[in-house]
């Protein structure tokens, strides 16, 4: 050997390390003593790299049960150890009952808000995950990226058969009209037998592949030849179980609108669509032999119809997206160069076609416009992270008021220590009791869900239910819970379990005052977490009160929408005249186009008259409406004249709105010609009014007149709305005796259409008052020991002469202060968050001062008074009873 | 004195753990070694004196495995002293015979003479029958 003078050579560490890792107390030390001995003779006797070889190999000999388990006796020990700290934990949260009530009501509230997040998510992610087939299913949709580019899934009637006939890889396309057109949207139904019609919402056109490609199971009727034959109807289930109950109505008939001459098969029932469908129609009107109007069904004029596919298994959808071009260019720009459109170039460089999974349609739209309900997926996110936050509230609760509680257990842990319990015993020990509380927090949180559910279902409007019958709730559940209560156990375990005995013994642990700084950026967080959600909330319901209480160009107060008027046919006339005899009644108009969603619209391509081959197309609405329309809805005319009946050639004139100037450049707009196939003059300017939701732009518009439609609008005297749809009732009842009256008011249609909103609204409120109460829960308790700390110090002041008032400030200023650092904290991330979100408008608030100022005003005064019951307290108590006992 | 009651639990119970308490002809082996260490007898050492007297090589963790086994059986007790430098600091386990261990040991070596003194001496002498 080289170096024979150099101290003993030892054995490889990391084996050493190893041994000791995984071999019990009882033989580690002996073990690994009789070891080195032997490879100190091996080094002798074999050398140094002989001896580590056997060394290792001795060392992995012993990775037998005899030397890993621990010792047998201990299990019971460990047992008696469990019922030892359960007991402690019991006395514990017995000896302090508002601060474990705090610690668990926190926790639970916490608990269940996640819950209850946790199934919205769930349920908003499980959207068309159902079908056998589905990694094939798609919804095809239009990509324009030009100038004024846009997404939208409407196509020509024929698009579907070209595809299926084209392209090879297609196994199936299907058709759908799923928005408010022709007997699409509502109807008046009864089955044949009946007298009386109801009224109905959630009809649709399709092709029988339609139900084919959905996978829709069918209850009766043939699956294949339900609506394969013209004047087919399939029902739901709910629905045939209302008109025919307990019967098969295959084959029975059915009429819309009390129409003698529109009657319709019964093609068969399908099941019901599942919550989680992005469709849910109730009917489904056969395309097969329907034709709107002569030549509707070749020509590529007018685009209605949605397209779904179900490809081959080994189709390539990006291919095949590549493909469908050639479609765009024979059919589409093919069309409009026969019609001399001047878009032709545009539309061949431009026009899309994309295939989108049928799993997407539902959170995945953004920006295509159908008009099927979404979700979406920033919300979720919002949700998600709201929960997140609010879970992490309550667990700063439970460590914030562990470690703030030490004092009192920093004895019990000096004692432990003393009479021999590891670190690794009290870490565990305190674990234990985590659990403990997050278990009784879980049952608790249960509860809370089961009696809250229905609340949030009517708040976010969705029908959510505990999946009790789902096998992994209960395993699930039981992590969770050990996951959080270990999360939340962590900290104040490995800070309890480091107490020094002699310390704690001595008296010298400082009272839980080691940590305060870290239990203040905790408070700071919770109030900042608390701030940026009542900002949120101010500035939601601020963006809803300008969208109900703005000036929208028409006058949506006092107005009556009589549904189903079509039924009346020649008698609306008649009818009009008799409402507009009624002391209450301002003014009457009949038409199927309102400015809220779910009536009519009608979109058309408009030029100047004569120049479709020279200018570029603009998109309008073509409203068909009568005399009495504008002042109806009290919009204003800022140029020319309304219609009149009397002056035969107003049937080809229209009235624009100020969009509609300024987007075809009209110069003296009551000079001029428009066009689409026909050709009118303008003759009056009406001021832009919002008709689409407040997220988009108005978009031009032109109305032309018309005399009749399904809806009968009536304007009524602001005082006597009561009486007046008393008195219009009656004049219902004696034109439609079999029909009832079917009503609503254009206020609440409106609202209506902002659902969406008020419910991000209310939902939000409901977390912002949840973050607080949590908040709230924590910092009441911890100024509450922060008194029960300073007691004694209090009492002296008092005793010097410190008046109340000083005392309460002394007490309450570092509190304050904290709400005052969240605050700085929050403004600029509500100022983000809620730009982000006011984005979605195109007429939005303006984000103001006063709502930070509001929110940090609140949360501050809401700070101040719950940390202010326990400063009163404090400073006003007699300071000679709490002193005598020193 | 009392008879002993059969069906009482203790007695039931002793019995029963002398009935499992057999020990294999390593274990006894080793046990006679310790015994023969008296106040060296630690995993070690055992091993050493084993594989001196029998010839055959002993793996350490076997030693010890029959150590632990011994132990819980109630043939052995162990306390921990004797480091040394060579050991790293560390201490031995050192094991000493319980009062059960040298009735075993003693039965067994018991059993085995009455057995070979019975055996007849044409057998021992390799004669043929």
């Amino acid at each position: 050997m080289k170096h024979p003078t150099t101290p003993p050579a030892t054995p490889p560490q990391w084996a050493v390390r190893f041994f000791h890792w995984f071999c019990n107390d009882h033989l580690s030390d002996a073990v690994m003593g009789d070891l080195n001995e032997l490879h100190q003779r091996n080094i002798i006797k074999r050398g140094k790299r002989k001896a580590d070889f056997i060394f290792v190999i001795n060392v992995l000999l012993f990775l037998q049960p005899f030397a890993i388990r621990q010792e047998s006796t201990s299990s019971q020990n460990q047992l008696a150890m469990l019922q030892n700290y359960l007991k402690m934990a019991w006395r514990t949260m017995g000896r302090h009952k508002t601060y474990t009530a705090i610690k668990i009501g926190g926790f639970a509230l916490g608990i269940a808000t996640c819950m209850v997040i946790y199934l919205f998510i769930r349920h908003e992610m499980s959207y068309d995950q159902q079908y056998k087939n589905g990694a094939n299913i798609y919804r095809v949709y239009n990509d324009y990226q030009g100038p004024d580019g846009g997404k939208w899934t409407a196509f020509p009637a024929s698009m579907g058969p070209i595809l299926k006939t084209e392209f090879p890889e297609i196994e199936k396309s299907a058709r759908m009209i799923p928005f408010v057109w022709f007997n699409a949207g509502s109807n008046l139904i009864r089955s044949e037998d009946q007298v009386e019609s109801t009224y109905e919402e959630g009809f649709a056109y399709a092709d029988q592949e339609l139900l084919e490609v959905l996978e829709i199971p069918i209850v009766y009727g043939n699956p294949l030849k339900i609506l394969t034959d013209p004047n087919t109807i399939v029902l739901s289930r709910r629905k045939a179980e209302k008109y025919f109950p307990g019967q098969d109505p295959t084959g029975k008939t059915i009429v819309l609108n009390d129409d003698p001459k529109k009657t319709f098969t019964v093609g068969g029932v399908m099941e019901n669509f599942p919550p989680n469908h992005h469709l849910s129609f109730d009917f489904f009107i056969t395309l097969k032999g329907v034709e709107f109007w002569p030549g509707e069904q070749a020509s590529w004029c007018c685009w209605n119809y949605n397209v779904y596919l179900q490809l081959r298994p080994d189709a390539d959808p990006a291919a095949l997206e590549k493909k469908m071009l050639s479609v765009n260019t024979t059919h589409n720009v093919g069309y409009l160069k026969e019609t001399g459109n001047k878009s032709a170039a545009d539309e061949e460089k431009y026009h899309k076609f994309i295939l989108q999974p049928v799993s997407d349609i539902y959170l995945k739209s953004e920006g295509i416009s159908d008009a099927i309900p979404h979700g979406d997926l920033r919300y979720i996110w919002l949700f998600g992270s709201v929960a997140v936050f609010i879970l992490l509230l309550a667990c700063i609760n439970f460590v914030n008021l562990s470690t703030a509680k030490s004092a009192n257990r920093a004895k019990e842990v000096g004692l432990r220590k003393v009479v021999g319990s590891f670190r690794f015993d009290l870490v565990r020990q305190f674990l234990m009791e985590s659990l403990l509380y997050s278990f009784l927090s879980f049952s608790i949180a249960i509860f809370i869900v089961i009696i809250a559910l229905p609340y949030f279902n009517s708040l976010a409007g969705k029908s959510l239910i505990v999946p009790w019958n789902e096998i992994w709730l209960w395993p699930a559940l039981l992590a969770s819970a050990v996951l959080i209560g270990v999360v939340a156990g962590m900290y104040p375990s490995f800070y309890l379990s480091a107490f020094k005995p002699i310390d704690v013994l001595k008296g010298k642990v400082s009272k839980g005052s080691k940590s305060s700084s870290l239990r203040g950026a905790m408070v700071i967080f919770q109030f900042t977490t608390s701030i940026v959600l009542i900002i949120g909330t101010f500035v939601i319901y601020r963006q809803m009160n300008f969208i109900l209480n703005t000036k929208i160009g028409f006058d949506k107060e006092h107005v009556l929408m009589i549904q189903g008027a079509n039924t009346l046919d020649e008698k609306q006339t008649t009818f009009k005249n008799e409402l507009l005899k009624l002391a209450s009644v301002k003014s009457v108009t009949a038409g199927d186009y309102l400015p809220v969603s779910g009536t009519h619209r009608d979109q058309n391509g408009f030029w100047k008259d004569g120049k479709s081959k020279e200018e570029k197309v603009v998109g309008a609405q073509l409203w068909h409406v009568d005399e009495d329309y504008i002042s109806t809805m009290g919009m204003k005319l800022l140029e020319g004249r309304n219609f009149n009946p009397e002056i035969a050639s107003d049937s080809q004139v229209v009235i624009v709105n100020q969009a509609m100037v300024k987007a075809m450049g009209l110069k003296n707009p009551l000079e001029e010609k428009i066009m689409n196939w026909e050709t009118f003059s303008v003759i009056g300017v009406v001021e832009d009014f919002h008709f689409e939701s407040m997220k988009e732009k108005i978009t031009p518009l032109c109305f032309a007149y018309g005399k009749r439609g399904s809806i009968i609008s009536v304007k009524i005297q602001s005082r006597q709305m009561t009486d007046a749809v008393e008195s219009i009732t009656k004049v219902w009842n004696k034109f439609m005796p079999h029909q009832p009256i079917r009503y609503t008011y254009l206020d609440e249609s409106y609202a209506r259409m902002y659902d969406d909103v008020q419910r991000t609204g209310k939902i939000l409120t409901s977390f912002a008052v949840l973050a607080v109460i949590i908040a709230c829960l924590g910092l009441f308790a911890l100024s509450a020991f922060m008194v029960e700390q300073r007691n004694k110090e209090m009492s002296i002041r008092l005793v010097l002469g410190a008046s109340v008032n000083s005392i309460f400030r002394l007490l309450t200023q570092n509190f304050i202060m904290m709400v005052f650092i969240s605050f700085v904290i929050a403004i600029p991330l509500g100022i983000y968050l809620m730009e982000k979100w006011l984005n979605d408008f195109q007429y939005k608030i303006p984000l103001t001062w006063d709502v930070f100022a509001m929110a940090g005003a609140i949360s501050l005064l809401i700070a101040v008074l719950t940390v202010s019951y326990q400063s009163l307290r404090a400073a006003r108590a007699n300071p000679a009873s709490r002193l005598r006992s020193e | 004195m009392k008879e002993i009651d059969k069906n009482s639990m203790l007695f039931r119970l002793i019995h029963d753990n002398m009935k499992g308490a057999n020990i294999g002809e390593f274990e006894e082996l080793v046990l006679l070694v310790a015994g023969t260490l008296y106040d060296d007898a630690y995993g070690l050492a055992i091993m050493n004196e084993l594989e001196a007297k029998t010839g055959r090589s002993v793996m350490i963790s076997a030693v010890h495995k029959a150590l632990v086994r011994l132990e819980e059986k109630g043939f052995l007790k162990s306390r921990l002293g004797g480091a040394t430098e060579t050991r790293g600091g560390r201490d031995k386990r050192l094991y000493t015979l319980t009062p059960s261990a040298v009735k075993v040991i003693r039965q067994s070596r018991e059993t085995r003479n009455e057995l070979w003194s019975q055996i007849p001496k044409i057998v021992l002498q390799g004669g043929k029958i």
